[in-house]
């Protein structure tokens, strides 16, 4: 991975305040279906409610995802994470800790906010199975220094969910 | 005995869009047909004026066509959005039930030439600051923008170049870290992929807009290497014009079997015949050898004189300018490296992390 978790500290560039700025915007005027932007003054981050999609597993369940955002955003990939409770799923980690591959090494700055959150549900949604990863309690033990996921070599091994 | 001439008129008219179309129909099928046709804008010719494209499917029906008029779907296409191919599609289809029971098929793909020239715009907003790519009112100019031309998506130049400024600083970063891992760097080819479609593009793409907004100050050499080099190539250059213009003077004197004295008129200044980096002096040496080479009557040669030399002086002009420029952009690529530095040095600390 190429980025760390001090970046997501510092202050947004003028190129991504705007960008997010025009992200806001945006989500204002048409925000994805089944997500809910809390209104905060903060721009770098980010808290979104998500409602499990109707006829899901998750049909009807609420879960609160937080994005931060980097100071080169959209270069580098927001950091996604659930917060507690994270929804049981075969790719959240208890921690809240999201294997996706866009959120690191597939990120690309042509995908915004918006696009993440509906990747994220799809993800729900196409979730066979309420249950951790198996290395759930080995990588959240590894986590307890507050380590961020985008510092996590992730291992894309399942594209099916 | 009717079924069989329709089929004959049918497959005639197969027969002339390949025809029309050559190399662009791709028969799937003589009959019933199904046809494959490449539909390009009027404006194709101009390949930096093309902005849209689309493979268009026919598919007729054995018994019905051309009662029936022929299903269409967009097998591929560039540069247009899912809103812009329904209205390509409904609208050929609008056409079509309007011919209902003639020969279609070319009048159908005109239409969709038609069309397609009507929309041979980018539309939408960069992908990268998400503001539109061209401004709607006229007074407003909009900025430039660029293409990638395996796929057509469309970005600001300013955009797309901070982006790829973006990737080949971390390309380096994974080299150092790389490097310094002690680890044998792969020789694998650099692929670069759409931000949008992460289709493979060819980075000429991009180099050519680099050279085109003059970025090239962009590129990744550390800003004081650069200097010292320019100063070197500077030097060489403007060494090897002093050297042309006193070998055609030389020459031109050796000519005219004497020397000759500079016209009156003309003024010497201190240092005109030095490498200096005064622009008017130079080209003040120009007009004294083109006068020179005027008085001399030596006419079929003069030009074989004069050419070296101006092309030399131009070209050193053109060059004080970017270098100029470079030099601006220079002391910001120097911050941005002390920035990019620390961030590397942040970076390798945090590499080994594992999961």
């Amino acid at each position: 991975m190429t980025s760390s978790s001090s970046l997501s500290r510092k202050a947004l560039s003028k190129i991504a305040c705007n960008r997010l700025q025009k992200e806001l915007v945006e989500w204002q005027v048409n925000p994805p279906t089944g997500f809910k932007h809390k209104v905060t003054d903060n721009l770098q981050r980010w808290v979104i409610e998500v409602v499990g999609a109707p006829g899901t597993l998750y049909a009807g369940e609420t879960y609160q995802l937080q994005v931060d955002f980097p100071e080169h955003y959209p270069m580098e990939a927001p950091q996604v994470i659930f917060l507690h409770p994270a929804p049981l799923h075969p790719h959240i980690y208890s921690n809240g800790h999201i294997c996706l591959d866009i959120l690191y090494d597939s990120w690309s700055p042509a995908m915004t906010v918006s696009s993440v959150c509906i990747s994220i549900l799809s993800m729900l949604s196409s979730s066979t199975v309420k249950q951790r990863p198996a290395d759930n309690d080995r990588y959240v033990k590894n986590c307890r220094n507050g380590r961020s996921p985008k510092e996590t070599r992730w291992w894309f091994h399942d594209d099916k969910v | 005995m009717a079924a069989e001439e329709q089929e004959e008129e049918v497959r005639m008219e197969v027969e002339a869009v390949r025809a029309f179309y050559g190399d662009d129909c791709e028969i799937i099928r003589e009959f019933p047909p199904h046809l494959h046709v490449h539909i390009t804008p009027n404006t194709a010719e101009n390949s930096s004026q093309q902005f849209v494209e689309v493979v268009l499917g026919i598919l007729c029906d054995a018994q019905q066509y051309p009662q029936k008029p022929p299903h269409l779907h967009i097998v591929d296409s560039k540069g247009l959005d899912e809103n812009r191919e329904k209205h390509l599609i409904t609208s050929i289809e609008n056409k079509s039930q309007e011919l209902s029971s003639c020969s279609m098929i070319i009048k159908l793909c005109q239409e969709a030439v038609e069309l397609l020239t009507g929309m041979n715009h980018p539309e939408g907003n960069c992908p990268f600051c998400l503001h539109p790519l061209l401004v709607e009112d006229q007074s407003g100019n909009s900025p430039p923008f660029m293409k990638l031309m395996s796929c057509y998506h469309c970005f600001h130049s300013e955009c797309i170049i901070r982006w790829w400024q973006w990737l080949q600083d971390d390309r380096k970063q994974c080299d150092s870290v790389i490097a310094s891992a002690g680890i044998q760097k792969e020789m694998k080819q650099q692929q670069h992929n759409c931000p949008v479609c992460r289709k493979l593009f060819d980075a000429k793409d991009i180099e050519h807009i680099l050279d085109y907004a003059g970025t090239n100050s962009l590129q990744e050499n550390a800003a004081e290497e650069m200097d010292a080099d320019e100063r070197k190539l500077l030097e060489s250059e403007s060494e090897k014009n002093r050297r042309q213009k006193f070998e055609s003077l030389l020459q031109l004197q050796q000519e005219n079997s004497g020397l000759i004295e500079p016209r009156k008129e003309i003024v010497v200044l201190p240092g005109m015949y030095l490498p200096a980096p005064v622009v008017p002096a130079s080209t003040a040496i120009d007009s004294a050898v083109e006068q020179q080479l005027d008085s001399a009557s030596t006419a079929s040669e003069a030009p074989d004189l004069n050419i070296p030399s101006n092309k030399a002086t131009t070209s050193k002009h053109r060059d004080m300018n970017t270098r100029r420029k470079n030099r601006y952009h220079n002391s910001r690529r120097q911050q941005q490296n002390v920035y990019s530095n620390r961030r590397q040095w942040v970076k390798k600390e945090m590499a080994p992390s594992e999961h």
